[in-house]
Order: structure tokens, then C-alpha cells, then sequence
């Protein structure tokens, strides 16, 4: 709106910008760049304007008594960072008055700075360094003692703290207490001795802990995997994916001689912002283990040998032939969607079967989104900014920052902007209720059950709101028999699921249009396989009085999404096209492993033997599969079990795509060489598809992605070309929005 | 700032702060809360109290406990009570002897008073006494200049001390029953050691 707009004057280019912007931003729009260290366009400026570095000069209109309207000067230099446009303001950068007080300033922060750049990890990369570099005096005239403290202050598992350093900025701790709500960091004492710190005797136990290093304008907050172990101007960077869940952040993969060393967050507004989580951060460094596989192994007796490819690839094309549709899939959740839509095909069209599954362990066989409406747009998971936006965010049995950190980032930003209510359903003695970065303190409502419990909330909540006036006319009778019961039984939480209940009617009430309610079933309570089935009721009896939502089962791997979405399912195919016939789920593969149905079982980047909800009978399957294939990066207690391991190539050593949670395809690129004797998967399933007389021929990953896109009408706007940097949603492409 | 500003749990029922605020406390705490804006305003009364409270000192349970009833992080608490010397976040003992060495008690020898009570109690400025019985601290002004060299143990001055007036002082102050943190001035006892030698007036 035009009326919104003032118009200023920076270095003698007239602009217009809204109102009440700060002059640091209106500069960056026409390229001027004004040196600061503790402004930071997505922190709080409540504690800003303190490194004094970004001054400018400015003056304003002011009226004289005449009449007359003159250019009033203001005496001193003013922060940009907390001086808010105004309109007819006229702002210098460049002037000697500046230049002399830049120089100023950063004579003031190296006073006490150590300036032990060269064994600084930051050294090259460092905003003090840079700016001291352009805009500082070239040397001191302070002849005292500098202050000393203890180097390399530990102030959690990851992240040490070099007090001398630090300019006292406050970009840590307001990045800890606003972004990931944890407030742990402060300033202590005062003058020349205060000192940025965590409450004597604790630890930062945030889990975004890792990102005040980069927030760090100096070297003073500093990673311990990271520290000395390289200079900036010695590593390669890569655009890649984080690994570690399925938020699927975009990082900065930084390597060296072929090796991995460390992981830096990479702008994407629509997915992590410029954030990453620690389990992100610092979880990578099994890309450089010391247990890679380097070649196939296959069992002689009770040792593995290793063996060439030629080998290994003839003994699994001829067992898995022989086994034919006696052959199954498990896992392919941390594969690349080239990985995952190859190996179907070779089950589904050269092996004739269709016991797929991605789905083992903690997770049910629920529809993945049960929302409102029908066909593909409607198994969409909904987007990450979309959570901001939501009037009722419902975490259940979730331990939302752990599982899905972005996704906890963006509700507890819907939650500071103040139009978002959080409601959180766990067991007693969670994690969540214990350490830092938890929704649980800004729940609105709080529903604590005893384990195994989450039945019965579910089926008290469906009970509360059919009486609270719930559309109960699509309710089973007997299902509502049952939830008029769970009503009257007693029961500590009944208040706080009768208040869940009065919630969700009033966050309904707001919102017209579409999503305004969402429920995450987080880890905990996905053992329980019905409760998706009340929470679909649950959500029609609401839709049908006017309240909208969605109930997902968020994806917790990398590329869990994309194994759903490209078909490694029993029941559908790419696409989620209904497969035909249909086959068995991961449970009763494993029981036919067992009675001895299935001969030849394919365990994909998974450790079935720790991670299924049942280890002892997933080993005990194993144990009497007749030939199990294990691809994995290393050899874990799955692939021990196996006849045969094929070593496959990580994340940073090929390109790809994976699909994060809300179901964007992005890409990944290759930061080095693998090992040799390491291959890509999709090769090697293509490989064995060839032995068995089939052709699955693609020349590289982009062949394979392309065909999906020809293929899979779901993945059809996801094609190589569209991707870009950011990805790109496929509910989205589908629903012709450009952009997301 | 958003609706939601603030992160640290400020919404928490009272019922579930855990402490040693005696229920007077948490009353004339929440008198003063009310003359604030928000509750987090009231921090430097709060710790006063806290520090009434805790036997004269702020120790880590004092600062959970002020943090929950304003509702604001406890590291922000901590920073408070850091920034000012009037709070005492380490250990002190029982008796704690704050001797004023600013200009008017400088130039009438607060140096050597201080230097003869670190001999008397065997400890340096900043250290207890290992029974926990007395501990030491250099302040500024205490605005008594009068009588100074003055020291002050919880609610009294006492003025004109001087080095040979040590050993009386240490008896006199074993005797205090009230170790307590003094919140208002006015609430301060005065006591002359003894009118000056050279007969400058009494305080």
C-alpha cells in the first residue's frame, strides 16, 4: 500500500520503503551495505543497537516556525539497525564523520579482543576479521593488559565458548531464547567483566545449540567436532541435504581431501530458513566413519569375504531370480528417490512381487495424511510455512523438536506471532516435559497419559467433542458407544481433554477456509494401530461441524516420504496408484520370512535387527531367512545377519533428490569421489535387473528423475529442471503454485 | 512485540513454584509485582526479598525460585543479580562485613582498617571464614562519611572504625542476633564505636 511507504534518501539515491523500516534493511534494497555484527534480520531487535558498529549519518525534515521545511542534522551518528525510516530522511554511510567512527567502534571491540586470528577457527570467515579488515584502524594504540579467561569453555556437547572473544552482541541468546525457546544463555556480571554464559553450573543443552556458531560474529561460540580441524580457505563446499531426519534441511556440505568435515546451514525460507538442528549439525560424521564399507562381503560360514562386484552382483541376480515373487523389500527410508524408484521396479517388474515396505518399527500402517477431501492433492502433507499459519497445532504423542525440528521451529514462530494455540498430548515423564527445546511449556493444553494411554485420549477426545456439539452422523455406533464411555470414566486428564475439546471448536470458529487444525502423531504413539482410525472419525465429526484439519503421520526419515510417495508399499504404487495385487506389509514379510514363504529378503539402509519395534523376532526372521541382501554404509547388526553386503555410496558422494516432509523433492549434489568399490544403489538394482534378462537402463540420476517425472503424474512438476536449488513441493507443482 | 513475546514459562500457575519464600514473602512479593507493567518488571525487589529469604545470600535455588515466580529464565535472573554487588551470589558467612573504602573513608584510613580486619579474621576481601562465621567485602560509599571508616554487617553501620578499634568491633559484631540483608535505608541501626580523638561530631 502506497500509503505505507515514506520515501528517504540513502547516499543520494532517493528509494521508497515502508514505514518504520530500519535503515539497515532500506540500505541492503539498493546494494548499500552498512557493517554491523549484532543485527540480524531474524532476531529480536530487543537487545540490538549494542555493537554501535552500524552508525549513519541522518538528518530529517523539520518544520520551522515560518512555516518553512529544512534538513535538521541530528548531532551524532545513529544505530541503522534500530532507526526506523521516516519519511523525507536523508542517510549518509560514507562520510569522513562515519569512516572516523567505524574506526572507532572496532578499536573499542578488539580492546580486549585476543586478535589470535591465525589459531582462530573462524579466521576467514569471520565478521569481526572482515570488517576489521575494511573498515578498522590498521593497528591498536591500547598498551594494557587485555582481559584473560579460560579458553575453550565447554558450554555443552558440542558447542565450546572462548570468552575473550566475544563483542557481546547478544546474537546467541537471543537466537536461543526467541527462535529455539530455550532461553540458557545470558549475559552475567557486568563492565569490563561480563560475559556471555549459561547459569553457573549448567550446560546449553539446547537441540539447536549449533547454530549460535554460525550466528557468532566473532570466534567466540565454536564447534569441538569442528575445532582445529581446518581452515575455511581449505574446504570445498556442497550444496547437499541433511540425513538426519525428514525436515530435510538444505546444508553446506564442507569437505577436504575427499573427506567430510563439516555441515553449515544453506538458506531455503520455505524449509529451514537458516537454521539446522545439532542431531543435523553434528550427526553427519558417519559420512566419514571409520566403518565404511569398501567392497561387497559375502558369507563363507560364519565370516564374510570380501568378493568384486561381478561377483556379488551374479550371486544376488541368481538368488533373487530363483526366489522370483518369493522375494521381498524392506526399508529404502535414508535411499535417494533414484535409489527407491529403481528397486521397485526390479521388485514389481522383474521379480513379479509386491512385498514392499518402508514402513518398520515405529510406524503403523496409516494412511500417512488423513485430511479432508479425496484423490492425490489430498494425501499431500502439509508444508512447513503452512504450520505457522495454523490457529491449533496438536502434538501428539510427538517430541516435536527432536523428530521434526524445522517443523518445531515454524509452530513455535506461529506461536510468537500469537494466532497459533498449542496442545500437546504425551506420557507422563516424556523427554519433552524434562529438557529445553520442548512445545510443552507453551502448550495451551496439556494432556499427560500413562503409557500406552493414547487410545484412550483419542477416544475420550472423540467422546468430548460429539457431545460438544461434533457432527457424530458418520460415527460408527459402536465406535461412539465407546467414546461416550471413555467420557464418563475417571481419569486425572479428563480436564485437559475436555479443554482440547473446547479448543478445538474455538480454533475452528476463526477460520473459514481449509487447514486450520493440525494433529502430528509423533513416534510414541504410533505403536498403536487404531488410533489413526479414531482420529480420522475424530477429524470428519469436526469437519462436519466446521472445523478443518489435517492428521498426519509426519515421515521421520530422510526420504520416508519419498519410499511413500514413489510406492515402497504393499498396497500402492508410485504415485500412491493402488497396487494390484496387493502385497504384505512389513510385518507379515517378516512372518513369512519366518515360515519360510519368503526366500529371499533385500534390507535396505535400515537396521532391522535394533530398530523394529520387536528386535528379538526381527533377528530371530533374520536368522531363517534362506538369503537376506543387505545395502548399508557400514556393516550394522543387520547386515551381519546377511549373505550377501553391498556397500552403497553416502549422501555427499552422488547426486539425487530425497523428499523431505512436506513432501518437496530437492536435490543433493556430489561433494566427492566414493570410495572405491562403493556403488550406487539404483545401479546396482539396475545392474541385477539386467543379469535377470531385463533392461532398466538409465545413464545417470537425472535420467532416473526424469523418468520419474514422465512416469509418476505425482512427481510430474518435480522433473530435473524444476527442482532449482530449493525443491519443489509436489502438492504444490500440482496445484500450479509456482514457487513452493 | 508478538502477542506471545516471552518464552520462559511466564503463563505458570504460582501454585507450582517450589521455595523458601515464607507466604508473607510471596504476598509483599506480589504487592510490588502489582506496581509493574509485567512481572519480570518487579527483579530487583524480588531478589532483595530472595535474598531476605535465603539467609543473606542468592544461591542457585533462590534464582530458580525468583525466575519462576516473575516467569522469566533463571539465566536472566542470574545476569541480574551478577550485574549488581549488592546481591551476593557466593557464599558469605553469617556475619558479612562490608567496609566502605570510598574517598571520604579512604582519606581517613579505611586501607589500613581493612588491612587490620583481614588479619583479625584471617581472610582476604571476598572470603569467608572457614566456620562461616564472617566474610568480607570492600564497598563503595555506604553515605555515612562522617564517621567513617564506616562498615556495615546487615541492618547497622558502624562508624569510625579504626585499626585499633578491630578487636572490639569483631566482639561487638559476634554479638548481632540479626544477620539479615537490610532492604530499606531507613530501616539501617547506627552505631559509634566512639566519638573521634580529634572531636569531630557524632553521627
Amino acid at each position: 500500500m502506497a500509503s505505507d511507504l515514506v520515501n528517504i534518501t540513502i547516499n543520494g539515491t532517493p528509494l521508497q520503503v515502508p514505514a518504520g523500516e530500519m535503515i539497515i534493511e532500506s540500505a541492503r534494497r539498493i546494494g548499500v551495505e552498512i557493517p554491523h555484527f549484532c543485527y540480524h534480520p531474524r532476531l529480536s531487535k530487543e537487545a540490538g543497537a549494542n555493537c554501535r558498529m552500524c552508525l549513519v549519518e541522518v538528518a530529517s525534515p523539520r518544520k520551522n516556525p515560518d512555516g518553512s521545511v529544512t534538513l535538521a542534522k541530528m548531532p551524532k551518528p545513529q544505530t541503522s539497525c534500530s532507526l526506523p525510516a521516516g519519511e523525507g530522511m536523508v542517510i549518509e554511510t560514507e562520510t569522513p564523520a562515519i569512516i572516523e567512527a567505524r574506526r572507532g567502534i572496532l578499536e573499542f571491540l578488539l580492546i580486549n579482543h585476543p586478535l589470535d586470528c591465525p589459531i582462530c577457527d573462524r579466521g576467514g570467515e569471520c565478521p569481526l576479521q572482515n570488517n576489521t579488515l575494511h573498515y578498522g584502524p590498521p593497528t591498536t594504540r591500547y598498551v594494557e593488559e587485555k582481559r584473560h579467561l579460560p579458553k575453550a569453555f565447554p558450554l555443552s556437547e558440542h558447542v565450546v565458548l572462548d570468552r575473550e572473544r566475544c563483542i557481546h552482541c547478544a546474537r546467541c541468546t537471543r537466537f536461543a531464547e526467541d527462535i529455539a525457546g530455550d532461553a540458557q544463555l545470558g549475559f552475567l556480571k557486568r563492565g569490563a567483566d561480563m560475559e556471555v554464559s549459561v547459569r553457573t553450573g549448567e550446560q546449553f543443552t539446547s537441540l539447536f545449540s549449533g547454530n549460535t556458531i554460525e550466528l557468532c560474529p566473532v570466534g567466540a561460540l565454536l564447534s569441538r567436532s569442528y575445532r582445529f580441524r581446518g581452515r575455511p580457505w581449505d574446504l570445498m563446499t556442497q550444496k547437499s541435504i541433511c540425513t538426519e531426519c525428514s525436515n530435510g534441511c538444505n546444508i553446506k556440505l564442507d569437505h577436504r581431501a575427499g573427506r567430510f568435515v563439516r555441515v553449515n546451514a544453506r538458506l531455503n525460507e520455505d524449509v529451514n530458513e537458516e537454521w539446522t538442528c545439532d542431531r543435523g549439525k553434528f550427526g553427519m560424521d558417519y559420512l566419514s566413519g571409520p566403518d565404511r564399507l569398501t567392497t561387497p562381503l559375502v558369507r563363507r560360514g560364519n565370516r564374510f569375504e570380501a568378493v568384486g562386484w561381478d561377483e556379488a552382483i551374479r550371486r544376488v541376480a541368481e538368488e533373487l531370480g530363483q526366489a522370483g515373487r518369493k522375494s521381498a523389500f524392506l526399508g529404502g527410508i535414508r535411499s535417494s528417490n533414484e535409489d527407491l524408484f529403481v528397486m521397485q521396479r526390479l521388485f514389481r517388474e522383474v521379480l513379479g512381487s509386491s512385498d514392499l515396505d518402508h514402513r518398520v518399527g515405529p510406524s503403523f500402517d496409516a494412511e500417512p495424511v488423513i485430511g479432508v477431501g479425496q484423490g492425490q492433492v489430498a494425501r499431500a502433507p502439509m508444508s512447513l510455512v503452512e504450520l505457522e499459519g495454523l490457529s491449533l497445532f496438536i502434538s501428539f504423542g510427538c517430541d516435536m523438536a527432536w523428530e521434526q525440528p524445522m517443523a518445531y521451529l515454524r509452530v513455535r514462530k506461529g506461536w510468537r506471532r500469537g494466532a497459533l494455540t498449542i496442545a500437546s498430548v504425551a506420557r507422563h515423564g516424556t523427554a519433552e516435559d524434562e529438557r529445553p527445546s520442548s512445545l510443552a511449556p507453551i502448550s495451551a493444553v496439556r494432556v499427560r497419559h500413562d503409557e500406552g494411554g493414547e487410545l484412550q485420549v483419542a477416544l475420550r477426545l472423540l467422546g468430548e467433542v460429539l457431545r460438544q456439539g461434533g457432527d457424530g452422523t458418520a460415527v460408527p455406533a459402536e465406535l461412539a458407544a465407546k467414546a461416550e464411555s471413555a467420557v464418563t470414566e475417571q481419569g486425572a486428564d479428563a480436564e485437559a481433554v475436555r479443554r482440547l475439546a473446547l479448543t478445538l471448536f474455538e480454533a475452528g470458529k476463526g477460520a473459514s477456509d481449509g487447514r486450520s487444525v493440525a494433529v502430528w502423531i509423533g513416534e510414541a504413539a504410533r505403536t498403536n494401530r487404531q488410533l489413526p482410525d479414531i482420529l480420522q472419525t475424530l477429524s470428519a465429526a469436526l469437519s462436519a461441524a466446521g472445523v478443518h484439519g489435517v492428521v498426519q503421520v509426519p515421515a521421520m526419515e530422510v526420504n520416508e516420504q519419498g519410499a511413500r510417495d514413489l510406492g515402497i508399499a504393499p498396497t500402492w504404487l508410485p504415485g500412491y496408484e493402488q497396487a494390484d495385487p496387493a502385497g504384505r506389509n512389513s510385518a507379515e514379510i517378516l512372518a513369512a520370512v519366518a515360515q519360510g514363504d519368503i526366500a529371499a529378503l533385500w534390507i535396505s539402509g535400515l537396521d532391522l535387527a535394533t530398530r523394529y519395534s520387536d528386535p528379538a523376532a526381527a533377528v530371530r526372521a533374520l536368522e531363517s531367512c534362506p538369503f537376506l541382501v543387505v545395502t548399508d554404509l557400514s556393516l550394522t547388526k543387520t547386515a551381519q545377519m546377511a549373505d550377501v553386503v553391498l556397500p552403497v555410496t553416502s549422501v555427499a558422494e552422488r547426486n539425487g533428490t530425497y523428499t523431505n516432509v512436506e513432501g518437496r523433492v530437492q536435490r543433493f549434489w556430489k561433494a566427492y569421489d566414493p570410495p572405491a568399490g562403493v556403488r550406487q544403489e539404483w545401479r546396482i538394482a539396475a545392474q541385477i535387473a539386467a543379469r535377470l534378462g531385463t533392461e532398466i537402463h538409465y545413464a545417470s540420476s537425472r535420467e532416473v528423475l526424469a523418468d520419474i517425472a514422465a512416469r509418476v503424474p505425482l512427481y510430474a512438476g518435480c522433473g530435473p529442471d524444476a527442482l532449482g536449488d530449493g525443491g519443489v513441493r509436489w502438492a504444490s507443482a500440482l496445484a500450479g503454485e509456482v514457487g513452493r | 512485540m508478538a502477542a506471545n513475546g516471552h518464552s520462559g514459562g511466564g503463563d505458570r500457575p504460582m501454585d507450582t513454584v517450589s521455595g523458601r519464600f515464607s507466604p508473607e514473602a510471596v504476598a509483599e512479593l506480589e504487592e510490588i509485582v502489582s506496581h509493574y507493567p509485567d512481572r519480570r518488571g518487579a527483579m530487583l525487589p524480588a531478589l532483595w526479598i530472595a535474598q531476605r529469604e535465603y539467609g543473606g545470600s542468592l544461591p542457585a535455588e533462590a534464582i530458580k525460585e525468583v525466575a519462576e515466580r516473575l516467569g522469566c529464565p533463571p539465566v536472566e535472573v542470574e545476569g541480574v543479580a551478577s550485574f549488581y554487588t549488592m546481591y551476593n551470589l557466593g557464599r558469605r558467612g553469617r556475619r558479612h562485613l562490608e567496609v566502605c573504602t570510598c574517598l571520604t573513608c579512604a582519606v581517613l584510613g579505611a586501607a589500613d582498617t581493612l588491612r587490620a580486619l583481614e588479619e583479625k579474621l584471617g581472610i582476604k576481601v571476598g572470603q569467608t571464614t572457614p566456620d562461616g562465621e564472617f566474610s568480607l567485602a570492600e564497598v563503595e560509599c555506604l553515605n555515612w562519611c562522617e564517621a567513617g571508616t564506616v562498615v556495615q554487617v546487615g541492618g547497622r553501620y558502624f562508624g569510625n572504625v579504626t585499626p585499633d578499634k578491630v578487636d572490639a568491633l569483631v566482639e561487638q559484631i559476634r554479638q548481632i542476633q540479626d544477620t539479615e540483608a537490610v532492604t530499606q535505608a531507613d530501616q539501617i541501626v547506627k552505631v559509634q564505636l566512639a566519638r573521634r580523638h580529634d572531636g569531630t561530631a557524632d553521627g
